[in-house]
């Protein structure tokens, strides 16, 4: 009896992490008010269709309902959509909150959800995982930590990955500002300058969303750039690279970050020449490895897509299962705040740093990417390790 | 100095893109009477009918008449609408409604489209022409230019000197009269719209490789073709198509000037304030005295 029960024990920290959590593993969560209620706030129709972050997390919390649950309690989440509206996403995280019940959201992936609803969530004492989170309250608010690394500490990453591994002396930046994002990569730029001792060649917040980029290529080339990091997104990489080629640039190093980092960029440049980089959020998924294992089996169990956007979703559930697994009692809001600000580290093969919520004002607490290289319309892994920055200070 | 005369030839490209857009949107107003919101989303449509073709293997050779038809059948439809509808309304609510379908064709598009992601678009013409202040100016750009010119002057011409062409001005000044006298009115305006379809979409599949390729940024492209296009008054297409090529032009000094380039997508609109100021000058002064 007691090899069976150490047995079960120890398959079930193996399946959810439970050793990692550094929980008791004897913890039982108990759900007397029925299934476990969570949510997420996305964008999914509106400009961009971020859902593949929230169906991500469904896929999660699905199979594991079908295995029993979490000691026999089921987890019911619901995807909200926030069509990329401030309202509608207000609506959508009231609606979340006072009707639906939730005890803490998480695996959302929404253009503006985080500045719209922090103070929401504070008022209210619940918690976001975020799976991909995009604007800056993202990681300026006590609420909320997403899973992903995030434009901003990517920003600085890459930065630093093109003046130390790439060695170019003069990086340029240039930024599409959208909404409050310009202080965030002002931010992001400075701690690159702090960390390394070194100063940007030239910073330009004017790139446009639509439009010719014909004049600020020739702007980089004539100011002697090495690197010109953007934020651009899909088309805008594309765009970026074609005018490069039609442009005859030579000698510099494009570099983008994780929003760039998809398949249709990669096939609709198949024939450039010119060096494209980019920082991924986790582990890049386009690479079949043991690393991957345990998010593919999950989506090729669901019938879903493979996307990055999916890694955030996975992610972030993963997270909430194994912190609602820690629990000892019943859960509610404040038992999973409670296990999240003790701020644990929690470890998945997926990213490359731990996880940790905590109890801070702030929270970003990925600091890490791996470097893909555009070669003959692939991504290509540019080294196998994590690129990992220095903690913030 | 230098840099500005770079940042200047650099704006060609975007100035050929929005003069033959400005050039066609003259060309509706002063033949259908209607102020086109959709023109680029026309051109939108029937560029992406031939980079879908193009993608699951066609050749170019099917790939662009099949979009130039497309562009010209999803024409045709609003023109069936427009004719339809609202013959008699005001150049107001046509407007209104051809910005209602703008909206309309970029929602289905986008989605038809797959959004945001990006296609891999078939450059109709390659490799840069010439370098110029050390820009290479591309043979994509010349060719969108000599489009809007050639467009520009087959148009004069044949508004000027054929009977065809009479019948199409008594049209858009005077419908009901225009049909009272036995003018075919509306198979006349589908055919205008046809027109447009056709020759938006053939410029866009020119312009689409270097701008951002999805389908609501080259839909957009209308904003700046209807500056243009108000540089004309609607009327002259000499006019909007200098008026387009300034345009572009403007934005490339803009962004070469660091002060300047944050306000770059400000420019059509000052551009717009400008003129119409200017073109009201003469009413404003003659009620000062």
């Amino acid at each position: 009896m007691k090899y069976l029960t150490s047995l079960l024990l120890t398959s079930a920290t193996a399946c959810c992490g439970l050793a990692l959590m550094g929980g008791s593993a004897a913890a039982a969560p108990t759900c007397e008010d029925g299934p476990i209620q969570l949510g997420s706030v996305s964008t999914i129709t509106g400009p961009v269709d971020f859902s593949d972050g929230p169906s991500g997390a469904k896929a999660v919390f699905d199979q594991l309902n079908a295995a029993g649950g979490i000691n026999g309690c089921t987890i019911e989440y619901t995807m909200a959509d926030d069509k990329g509206d401030p309202q509608v996403a207000a609506q959508a995280a009231r609606d979340l909150i006072d009707n639906r019940n939730v005890v803490a959201l998480g695996g959302g992936a929404s253009l503006l959800e985080c500045a719209v609803n922090a103070g929401t969530y504070k008022r209210n004492d619940v918690l976001s995982v975020q799976g991909v989170g995009v604007d800056p309250m993202c990681f300026n608010a006590p609420t909320i930590a997403p899973v992903n690394v995030g434009p901003y500490t990517l920003t600085t990453a890459m930065l630093d990955y093109a003046s130390n591994e790439l060695k170019n002396e003069k990086l340029c930046a240039f930024f599409i500002i959208l909404g409050g994002t310009q202080e965030a990569y002002a931010q992001a730029v400075k701690r690159w300058e702090a960390m390394s001792g070194k100063t940007i060649h030239l910073v330009d917040m004017t790139l446009p969303l639509q439009g010719d980029l014909t004049p600020y290529l020739i702007k980089a080339r004539d100011s002697g750039c090495d690197a010109v990091l953007t934020n651009q997104v899909e088309p805008g990489v594309v765009q970026m690279i074609n005018t490069a080629d039609a442009q005859k640039i030579e000698g510099i190093d494009w570099i983008f970050l994780a929003s760039g980092y998809t398949e249709g960029v990669a096939k609709a440049l198949p024939d450039t020449r010119q060096p494209v980089y980019l920082g991924t959020e986790w582990e890049p998924y386009t690479e079949v490895n043991a690393a991957n294992g345990d998010w593919m089996a999950v989506m090729e169990k669901a019938g879903l897509a493979k996307t990055a956007f999916s890694q955030g979703g996975y992610l972030a559930a993963k997270v909430l299962v194994d912190t609602i697994s820690s629990i000892d009692g019943p859960v509610t809001r404040e038992t999973i705040k409670a296990k999240l600000t003790e701020g644990k580290p929690m470890k998945y093969s997926i990213a490359g740093s731990d996880y940790v919520f905590g109890d801070a004002a702030k929270h970003a607490p990925m600091q890490a990417t791996k470097v893909m290289q555009l070669s003959g319309g692939k991504w290509v892994p540019r080294t196998t390790d994590w690129y990992v920055l220095p903690p913030v200070e | 100095m230098n840099s500005l005369l770079a940042s200047a030839v650099a704006g060609l490209s975007a100035g050929g893109a929005y003069a033959i857009l400005g050039v066609c949107a003259v060309f509706t107003y002063r033949l259908v009477a209607v102020v086109n919101f959709t023109g680029a989303a026309i051109g939108a449509a029937g560029t992406f009918v031939m980079v879908t073709l193009y993608e699951s293997g066609y050749p170019l050779a099917i790939g662009v008449p099949a979009g130039i038809a497309a562009g010209a059948l999803v024409a045709t439809w609003i023109g069936i609408v427009m004719t339809t509808w609202f013959a008699g309304a005001s150049a107001s609510t046509k407007a209104a409604v051809t910005a209602a379908l703008l909206v309309g064709i970029i929602a289905v598009g986008l989605r038809l489209t797959g959004g945001q992601h990006p296609h891999s678009f078939p450059e109709l013409v390659t490799g840069s022409a010439f370098r110029f202040a050390g820009v290479e100016v591309t043979r994509a750009s010349l060719l969108t230019l000599a489009i809007a010119v050639v467009f520009t002057l087959v148009t004069e011409q044949f508004l000027a000197r054929t009977r065809t062409g009479l019948q199409l001005r008594a049209l858009s000044l005077r419908p009901m009269a225009a049909e009272l006298i036995g003018i075919r009115v509306r198979l006349l305006a589908l055919c205008v719209w046809a027109v447009v379809g056709a020759v938006t979409s053939f410029a866009l599949m020119v312009i689409a490789p270097l701008r951002s390729p999805d389908f609501m940024s080259l839909s957009l492209l209308v904003v700046p073709a209807l500056a243009a296009a108000l540089i004309g008054a609607f009327t002259s297409f000499r006019a909007a198509l200098i008026g387009g090529l300034m345009i572009g032009i403007i934005e490339g000094v803009a962004s070469g000037l660091d002060t300047f380039s944050q306000y770059r997508g400000a420019i059509p609109f000052l551009v717009i304030l400008a003129v119409l100021l200017w073109s009201q000058r003469g009413a404003r002064w003659d009620e000062a005295r």
